[in-house]
């Protein structure tokens, strides 16, 4: 069973590898504009010239599909960094100090987990944070991250990582609370504070260097729960808005359709299959061999 | 058991007090005045309502008082009035509320009934060949976009084969059926969205039944069984799987909000009329008042799902119970 399993992890983080590829060298794997229009060719079916065929404005789906790979992965890659950010965060003050605020932030967590997640999105988005997020550039330190973030992606697609991303914390948070509360009782911890070393550097020295292999798995885990979040509300028009090419938004285009075009609908639903696949049976894997550390 | 269930009730209190701060954050945080919203999408909001509008929320007060005044109507069930169409959004979500819960009700079921035998199989010889395929299966059924297998089965049953109907809860002829025929054809469109939002918890559920059924398996008790010479079958379902199922329980619970959050896809894709698709409609025309009323609905529908898997968890297994008390 291990070997089985251990074989699919490594077949995991080959595709993942590809994708990387793919994803980095979009501009000179891709054999068309993913933006230009060309009518006369519009939903022509999978041939020679356009290997996975057009879509209603003649546009060439594999091309589109490359183009998506690079917006599934950034969104999906960066989201989980803001979730593990966030949660590691509550988990270790959770964690750490224990008591009220332990109780306070944990039936918080259990509330958001209470919610359907989809709720949580479609509301986040409800309230058009794209304003409010521009506004974090004014605060210091997480200012000048914010300004390169907002100067190199598109401000919708960061609006979508940080929807997904602020509404799926709430595991790695548990996590990371588990951890310490079991890793502040060890001697190398006993000692550290003996010494004399402040909460702080308790906390971000001693304590979640410690428990990085579990977060690791879960954020493994986390990538590809994203990008099918992602997908789900591009899909509904609420997340990358077209022109964009994202594998959800193209579900989206390709919804009226459906009927005489299936091409449009088959080709980036298998996209998010494999890649999703692929980072659950990495993560699976890389759980397997924590475990048995 | 009561002492058991008064327990439970109290711990429900601040997951509510939380929620209701979630919903209330919601038009909060939204940019400008609620009403701004009301205005900008629906020009057609007389200057009066809009008054109405800013009194209901009491905008001039402070935050604590709004909050305060908002939770005091929310408690009576009252949670103001839609953007759109100026109805009572109680009256809305009422309406909409029995379509979301037979749906997922079905695919409840429909989950049990696949997930659990196929998790008992594969569990009755872990690392052999069913069990490896199961594996797969669950691999690609976690990895599968719902709605993307949603859009296949359409353009394949529906469009291609013309099998099933694409969308709707009716055909269009529906009132002149007499009853019986009016029920199969309610069922009948209601194949592809209960097997699409089955689906979506059929990896879950399958590989907790698997792992349960693996731990039980290797308890003591089986081993006396086999030892005193049962049949294999009586090993496996009267020994195993009894015990078995009792986490399942639990974990039905606790799927219940990705139930209620698949409608909201099933429901889009499908045009059934029920709570997600209200949900969506809400969210595309910033309704908030129904976005604020139907985030609270979902997590009240979602605790009380878990508080009656916890009570039946207890009420099916004693040790629960005793133990929580001593």
């Amino acid at each position: 069973m291990s070997l089985f399993k251990n074989r699919l992890a490594a077949a995991g983080a080959v595709v993942l590898l590809l994708l990387a590829v793919v994803a980095v060298c979009a501009p000179w794997i891709a054999p068309y504009d993913p933006l230009r229009v060309s009518l006369p060719d519009a939903l022509l079916s999978p041939s020679g010239a356009h290997w996975l065929g057009t879509d209603q404005l003649g546009r060439d789906v594999l091309s589109r599909l490359i183009y998506g790979t690079r917006i599934s992965l950034v969104i999906g890659i960066l989201s989980v960094g803001i979730a593990v950010i966030v949660g590691s965060l509550v988990g270790a003050l959770a964690g750490f100090y224990g008591g009220w605020l332990d109780g306070l932030l944990m039936r918080f967590v259990d509330t958001l987990l209470s919610i359907p997640t989809i709720f949580l999105l479609l509301a986040m988005i409800a309230m058009d944070p794209a304003e409010r997020l521009q506004q974090l550039e004014t605060v210091p330190l997480l200012g000048g991250v914010c300004r390169a973030v907002f100067a190199a992606l598109d401000p919708q697609i960061v609006v979508v990582m940080s929807v997904i991303g602020l509404m799926s914390w709430m595991g790695v948070a548990r996590l990371v609370r588990a951890e310490l509360l079991t890793l502040k009782e060890r001697e190398f911890v006993l000692a550290a504070r003996v010494l004399g070393a402040s909460s702080r550097r308790l906390i971000f020295a001693h304590l979640l260097p410690n428990a990085v292999a579990p977060v690791l798995v879960s954020a493994t885990l986390g990538v590809g729960g994203a990008i099918l979040t992602e997908s789900v509300l591009s899909f509904l028009g609420l997340g990358v808005q077209p022109p964009t090419p994202s594998w959800g938004s193209i579900l989206n285009e390709g919804r009226g359709t459906l009927g005489i075009a299936w091409w449009l609908t088959l080709s980036p639903g298998a996209c998010i299959l494999v890649t999703v696949l692929a980072f659950n049976l990495l993560g699976e894997g890389l759980r397997e061999r924590f475990a048995r550390r | 058991m009561t002492a058991y269930l008064v327990r439970r009730l109290l711990a429900l209190i601040p997951v509510l007090f939380w929620i209701t701060v979630i919903s209330f954050g919601v038009i909060k945080l939204a940019p400008g005045k609620p009403t701004d919203a009301a205005m900008a999408f629906n020009p057609k909001v007389s200057l009066e309502a809009r008054q109405r509008m800013e009194q209901l929320y009491g905008l001039d007060q402070p935050v604590a008082m709004q909050y305060a005044k908002w939770l005091g109507r929310v408690v009576r069930l009252d949670f103001g009035r839609s953007f759109l169409d100026d109805r009572p959004v109680g009256r809305k979500i009422v309406e909409r509320l029995p379509v979301t819960l037979t749906i997922n009700l079905c695919s409840l079921l429909l989950v049990l009934f696949i997930a659990v035998p196929l998790g008992v199989r594969a569990a009755v010889r872990p690392g052999g060949a069913f069990d490896r395929w199961t594996t797969v299966f669950v691999f690609t059924g976690y990895a599968t976009p719902s709605f993307w297998l949603a859009l296949l089965c359409l353009a394949f049953f529906g469009v291609q084969l013309r099998w099933l109907p694409i969308s709707g809860l009716h055909a269009l002829d529906y009132e002149s059926f007499p009853l019986i025929r009016q029920w199969l054809d309610t069922a009948w469109h209601l194949i592809l969205p209960v097997t699409i939002a089955a689906f979506g918890g059929l990896a879950g559920v399958s590989r907790y039944m698997r792992s349960s059924m693996t731990e039980v398996l290797t308890q003591d008790y089986i081993r006396t069984a086999r030892a005193k010479g049962l049949p294999e079958r009586r090993v496996l379902f009267h020994h195993g799987l009894r015990n078995a199922l009792l986490p399942i329980i639990t974990i039905l619970g606790l799927s219940l909000p990705d139930l209620i959050g698949g409608s909201v896809i099933a429901e889009t894709i499908f045009s059934i009329p029920g709570m997600g698709r209200l949900f969506y409609e809400a969210v595309m025309a910033r309704d908030y008042p129904v976005v604020m009323a139907l985030v609270t609905v979902g997590a009240v529908l979602t605790m009380l799902g878990n508080l009656l898997a916890d009570v039946a968890y207890a009420f099916a297994d004693p040790r629960i119970r005793v133990g929580g008390q001593s």
